[in-house]
């Protein structure tokens, strides 16, 4: 049996096998291989089986797809034939061949590295990764900044300000110095609940001196944070919202 | 304007807390050579800690350089407060987490250069997890899988994000968690010190709790240990150097197939009069 083989600057991604059913390729999540890139169509070819030759077919991808460089609508491929989608690679094997190619890097190391061993991408290939991580993906540091500005409004109790907007990665209620909403009075905790920003940009609420309640459940765990939803601690009530 | 002074004890540490700290680094049941490093400056609360990779002694001079280089800039912060910041200032945190990246980008251009002056035979690399604390807030900043989780109450979470192929995998929903542990790319980082003149840094602010429990580690623990397993062992609440000891022991005994090293920093209740105690309690049960 056929094998597809998902490559990007060398590193193996993933490995399909093509069976009696055919395996399309694209972006969209519904394909048998998905390369997830923007220079990949969402519907971008498919190979298939007939008469026992495996085929490739182009469904007319912006970006098109070339096997060994010459760029193709329809062509019979054979083991060791090379198909470019985007920036990817994927490399034609028979099922027979040893599995596990996992050499990742190109460069010219005097031995494969061991897999416990830590290793680095070499520039061009983190660049290229990097680029579509950017592209594609929203967990990036890259990713751009939200539109919306968090705020926390208060709706109850006795606090500095009625509005605060979450600019800092991580913002304290209570009495603290570095609490950003200041709480007021003798009984006040130090640092009631605390909100970080985390990578995904979303915002997450923990517990602090105080368990908080997000509409009306306590909350044991850091919790992300949703448009409209009500925080009760310390005595006072606020509302998370995304403003423009 | 009132000048800051204030006395060492009160500047280094929270005004109820007391931090208790436990290190140590194995080289392991596989690995013939050591290449983690880990560096405490109690005076600055400083806990620095680095993973290092390459060829024949690379990885344990790029790890050793790069801790240094942590606390050699931290340290000539402390002296000279105008030390301009190396690198972009990070928008949305403090300017101790800011100097905290900044002595990061510094460990970066040390083992760059080292790298750059041996030439081919000196590709070399690290990772770098550091936290430092001043009063309740905590300065948290890495670059690569090195990792930092804090144990509140029983919420046991992890505070850095590995900066490695397969995790990035996973955020984007191209990887399942089980795909990543079986990836024959699971070394592979797309962040590390010394590779390029310049670094990306991540760093953030964190709060710090009486009761919190702090755990710096090199990935040769979290290949081991399960998070549930790491939490159990940090919730037993012992003394750090025994937590810290207990957690290489177990590694080790799970397979050591890597070097480990750990930190676990306790902030501790600090011995308080009987006034401040009641205030204290007031507070708590307010």
């Amino acid at each position: 049996m056929s094998k597809l083989v998902l490559k990007f600057d060398n590193s193996v991604l993933k490995e399909v096998a093509v069976g009696a059913s055919e395996v399309s390729i694209g972006r969209s999540p519904e394909n048998g291989l998905v390369i997830d890139n923007p220079a990949v169509s969402h519907y971008h070819a498919r190979v298939f089986q007939e008469e026992g030759r495996l085929m490739l077919e182009d469904f007319g991808s912006l970006n098109g797809t070339f096997v060994n460089g010459q760029r193709v609508k329809m062509v019979t491929l054979k083991p060791g034939d090379s198909v470019m989608v985007g920036k990817h690679t994927i490399v034609v094997t028979e099922s027979s061949e040893p599995r596990g190619l996992t050499t990742w890097s190109g460069d010219a190391r005097p031995a494969a590295p061991k897999i416990n061993e830590t290793v680095m991408l070499d520039t061009k290939a983190r660049r290229d990764f990097l680029q579509q991580v950017a592209a594609g993906g929203e967990s990036s540091q890259m990713a751009p900044a939200r539109v919306k500005v968090a705020t926390l409004v208060v709706r109850f109790g006795k606090t500095d300000r009625k509005e605060y907007s979450l600019t800092d990665k991580l913002t304290v209620v209570g009495k603290s110095a570095m609490a950003t909403v200041k709480l007021k009075g003798w009984f006040a905790p130090k640092a009631a609940v605390q909100i970080n920003r985390r990578e995904d940009n979303d915002y997450y609420i923990g517990a602090a001196d105080k368990v908080p309640n997000v509409n009306g459940v306590p909350i044991a765990h850091p919790t992300k944070l949703a448009s409209g939803d009500v925080i009760t601690v310390a005595g006072i009530e606020l509302e998370f919202v995304y403003r423009d | 304007m009132t000048p800051d002074i204030r006395s060492e004890a009160d500047s280094t540490n929270g005004m109820d807390m007391e931090l208790q700290f436990g290190a140590r680094s194995d080289v392991g049941c596989v690995r013939e050579n050591n290449e983690d490093s880990f560096r405490v400056a109690p005076e600055m609360n400083l806990f620095v800690l680095s993973d290092g990779m390459g060829g024949l002694a690379s990885g344990e001079i790029a790890s050793r350089l790069a801790v240094d280089g942590v606390v050699r800039h931290c340290r000539e912060a402390q002296v000279n407060a105008a030390l301009p910041l190396v690198g972009k200032p990070i928008a949305g945190i403090s300017e101790a987490s800011n100097r905290l990246a900044s002595a990061i980008r510094v460990a970066n251009q040390a083992v760059h250069g080292a790298a750059q002056e041996k030439g081919d035979e000196g590709r070399m690399g690290a990772t770098l997890a550091a936290i430092r604390i001043e009063a309740e807030r905590m300065s948290v900043a890495h670059v690569g899988d090195s990792r930092i989780y804090r144990l509140r109450g029983g919420a046991f979470e992890q505070l850095t994000r590995d900066h490695s192929f397969v995790a990035e995998q996973m955020r984007q929903g191209r990887m399942t968690a089980e795909e990543a542990v079986n990836s024959a790319l699971q070394s592979v980082l797309i962040r590390a010190i010394g590779i390029d003149a310049e670094v990306d840094v991540e760093a953030s602010d964190e709060l710090l709790m009486e009761g919190d429990t702090l755990l710096l580690c090199s990935d040769g623990l979290t290949r081991e240990l399960s998070d549930e397993q790491i939490a159990a062992v940090l919730g037993e609440n012992r003394d750090a150097q025994k937590t810290a000891d207990s957690l290489v022991d177990l590694a080790k005994q799970a397979g050591g197939g890597d070097n480990v090293t750990v930190i676990v920093v306790r902030c501790l209740p600090k011995p308080v009069g009987a006034l401040a105690r009641i205030g204290r309690w007031f507070r708590h049960s307010a």
